[in-house]
């Protein structure tokens, strides 16, 4: 059976969905991955002389947020890898989920926190329901 | 009669700190703005004070206290260019030297559409207002409309950091009002010449404004990269201080000495050493610096606004009500024109210079007007203009109406659009972080005090034993806010990312300092720990929404 990949970016959701990535994997017997995308879409043309130094930086960040999911993972007795690729959101998860087969996609909702969303309202059931039928991985979106 | 007149200084000074204190103590359960307070204290000095302070201080022995209210009437009195030369040029120096390149350049488009072709456009709204309704010949009019464009944020800016408004929006407004004071004053200058002698030419008027505009920008550079380059040559705090006190006060001289703006020289020269000379200033210097600088703004402030309180003769603003609500008028017209117009063009300029509305209801509403225009008002006084007093009146009017009626429901508009509040997770943390760097430099004192033989070993392990649990326990807290707060993680860590950044930016500087590497590789290397800062702003403000700008 193929792993459990749980895309993360930290934020509210983040903490539940790790947790969720973590039980089944548990629950399961399988690889665990934790995937965080360093996104830099949100970069304008003015900035772009930054794109190289941004994309460093989100991967420290990625790294970082991975580090702490893949302690808390232990912690429970789960070893996990952990994965930092670039790109865009959807699309690099799709590209992820194919190249390690994976079994299972964990995917966050974020609802009331501060944090920008990659995804807009109602978004997150409609790609869970692509990627599903595209690559017959099964998503588990944590509300 | 000059040790009496010096008596009388010292004395006015003693009195307008103890009222600055008084007022400061009172506004912390009184909500409204510091200055706002001032204003309303010297309104109270002018009308009631003498009858006060004769009734409290009979004796013959206090006569000299109970001739304050007219020794300040006779200090403003003064030449008001000694006002703008003695307060201005701290006020603007601190507000400047505070200013961080990264956080200019990312604002400077807005700042200079408001600052530039803002204020010529309200000097041309509000003149024209005034000219068509007021009834004063045209020049009179523009000169109004040049001196009441400069705003004075103080009191906005105060409320701006004690709520957690995003610095991005501070800056627009702090970076604003630094330039637009400067150009208004160059605009003021050459209506009221155009207004004396009765004629204007466009293409000279351009020239002047230009030259004097880009001398006083000049001027700055040069003074604040060569004290800059002293300041980073020494490690001397008291020197250090000195030399920016020479520097602000001697760009704004060195440049009305030769004709150009003094204001934009203060300005620039403050924003050149604040980034350049503190880059080569130890954590201490900078510390001092800080503190003294913040001090200096604050008793210059606290002044400034106390006599306008007190020079304003609110009997006087009676008669001529009807023309103040026009001027008043013309100023909310024109600024709202400037704001939600002109800013518009700002969508050109990408996301990065895009101001969004929420903010633009604050950059109108928080344009309150203050000391730059009274003073310049107080300078017609002195010049060949007939309508100088009604121009002054209207003035007075109008800093009066931003300042009580502005000021006071700034932090309302704040809330309402939800640019006050601090996300839970965020103040929690700071909580937790603020007593855990407390508890730590207490450990660390009596560690000093323990080393130096100053404090017994039982009282040292017992002190240092309550300390440890008390650190152990904040740090198990600010664990269980991660559990509470899963937002904190990332937040955390772009912090705590930053902060080894700008640790690593000190570094290079002492590096620099002790020669371990050259000018030329401090500033590559530099230049990259600034591109990563900026980054992470970037990153902070594209996915936390906390600290950027609302969605439209």
């Amino acid at each position: 059976m193929g792993p459990i990949v749980c895309a993360t970016r930290g934020g509210e959701a983040s903490r539940r969905t790790q947790e969720r990535a973590i039980a089944l994997a548990h629950e399961r017997g399988i690889p665990l991955i934790f995937l965080f995308i360093a996104d830099i879409n949100f970069v304008q043309p003015s900035n772009a002389s930054l794109a190289e130094i941004l994309v460093d930086e989100l991967e420290r960040l990625g790294r970082g947020l991975l580090r702490i999911a893949r302690a808390r993972a232990e912690e429970q007795g789960v070893s996990a890898e952990m994965v930092v690729r670039h790109g865009a959101v959807r699309q690099a998860i799709e590209d992820f989920l194919g190249e390690v087969q994976a079994s299972t996609l964990v995917l966050g909702a974020p609802g009331t926190g501060t944090e920008k969303k990659a995804f807009a309202a109602g978004e997150i059931p409609r790609f869970a329901q692509e990627i599903n039928t595209t690559t017959g991985v099964e998503v588990v979106v944590v509300e | 009669m000059l040790e009496e007149q010096l008596i009388a200084v010292e004395a006015l000074t003693i009195v307008s700190l103890l009222v600055a204190s008084i007022v400061a103590i009172t506004v912390r359960r009184i909500r409204i703005p510091y200055t706002v307070a001032l204003v309303l204290a010297g309104l109270f000095v002018s009308v009631e004070g003498e009858r006060l302070i004769l009734q409290l201080t009979p004796n013959s022995a206090w006569i000299l206290y109970a001739s304050i209210p007219e020794f300040i009437q006779n200090l403003l009195d003064f030449e008001p260019e000694f006002i703008l030369a003695l307060f201005v040029p701290p006020i603007i120096f601190e507000a400047a030297f505070h200013l961080e390149f990264n956080q200019l350049r990312s604002n400077l488009v807005p700042i200079l559409i408001l600052a530039v072709p803002g204020v010529v456009l309200s000097t041309v709204i509000v003149g024209g207002i005034i000219w068509i309704s007021v009834g004063l010949s045209l020049g009179a009019a523009v000169v109004f409309g040049a001196l009441i464009s400069a705003t004075d944020p103080v009191a906005v800016v105060a409320l701006f950091s004690n709520l957690g408004v995003p610095r991005r929006l501070s800056v627009s407004v702090e970076g604003e009002s630094l330039f637009n004071d400067g150009i208004a004053i160059v605009i003021f200058n050459i209506a009221v010449t155009a207004a004396i002698v009765g004629s204007f030419s466009l293409a000279q008027g351009v020239a002047e404004f230009l030259w004097i505009s880009l001398g006083g920008l000049g001027v700055g550079v040069a003074l604040g990269w060569l004290v800059s380059r002293a300041i980073v040559r020494i490690d001397d705090y008291f020197v250090e201080i000195t030399l920016t006190m020479v520097l602000a006060y001697g760009a704004y001289l060195t440049a009305e000495q030769l004709q150009v703006s003094g204001v934009l020289a203060v300005v620039v020269a403050g924003i050149v050493s604040g980034n350049k000379g503190r880059q080569g200033m130890s954590p201490t210097t900078q510390i001092v610096l800080l503190s003294f600088w913040e001090y200096v703004a604050f008793l210059a402030n606290s002044l400034i606004f106390l006599l306008i309180g007190i020079k304003i003769n609110v009997a006087q603003l009676v008669p001529p009500f009807g023309f103040i609500m026009v001027a008043v008028f013309a100023v909310l017209v024109a600024r709202a024109i400037v704001v939600y117009g002109l800013l518009w063009l700002t969508r050109l300029g990408g996301s990065e210079a895009h101001v969004p509305m929420s903010w633009r209801h604050v950059l109108f509403w928080g344009g309150l007007r203050g000391a730059i225009s009274l003073a310049l008002a107080l300078s017609l006084s002195t010049k060949p203009l007939p309508e100088s007093g009604m121009l002054q009146v209207m003035v007075f009017g109008v800093v009066l109406f931003t300042l009580l009626a502005q000021g006071t429901t700034i932090q309302f508009l704040l809330n309402r659009l939800g640019l006050a509040e601090q996300p839970e997770h965020i103040v929690a943390r700071q909580m937790q972080l603020g007593r855990l760097y407390a508890a730590q430099a207490g450990l660390s004192r009596l560690a000093d005090l323990r080393h130096d033989g100053l404090l017994a070993g039982d009282v040292w392990a017992g002190l240092r034993d309550e300390y440890h649990a008390t650190s152990s326990q904040l740090s198990e807290e600010m664990n269980q806010l991660f559990v509470k707060y899963p937002d904190l993680e990332r937040e955390v860590l772009l912090q705590s990312r930053r902060e080894a950044l700008r640790a690593e930016r000190a570094a290079l500087s002492d590096a620099l300092r002790q020669g371990l590497i050259s000018e030329r590789v401090y500033r590559k290397l530099t230049s990259e720990v600034d591109h990563r800062l900026d980054a992470l702003t970037l990153i902070r403000e594209a996915t936390t929404s906390s600290t950027t700008a609302p969605e439209e």
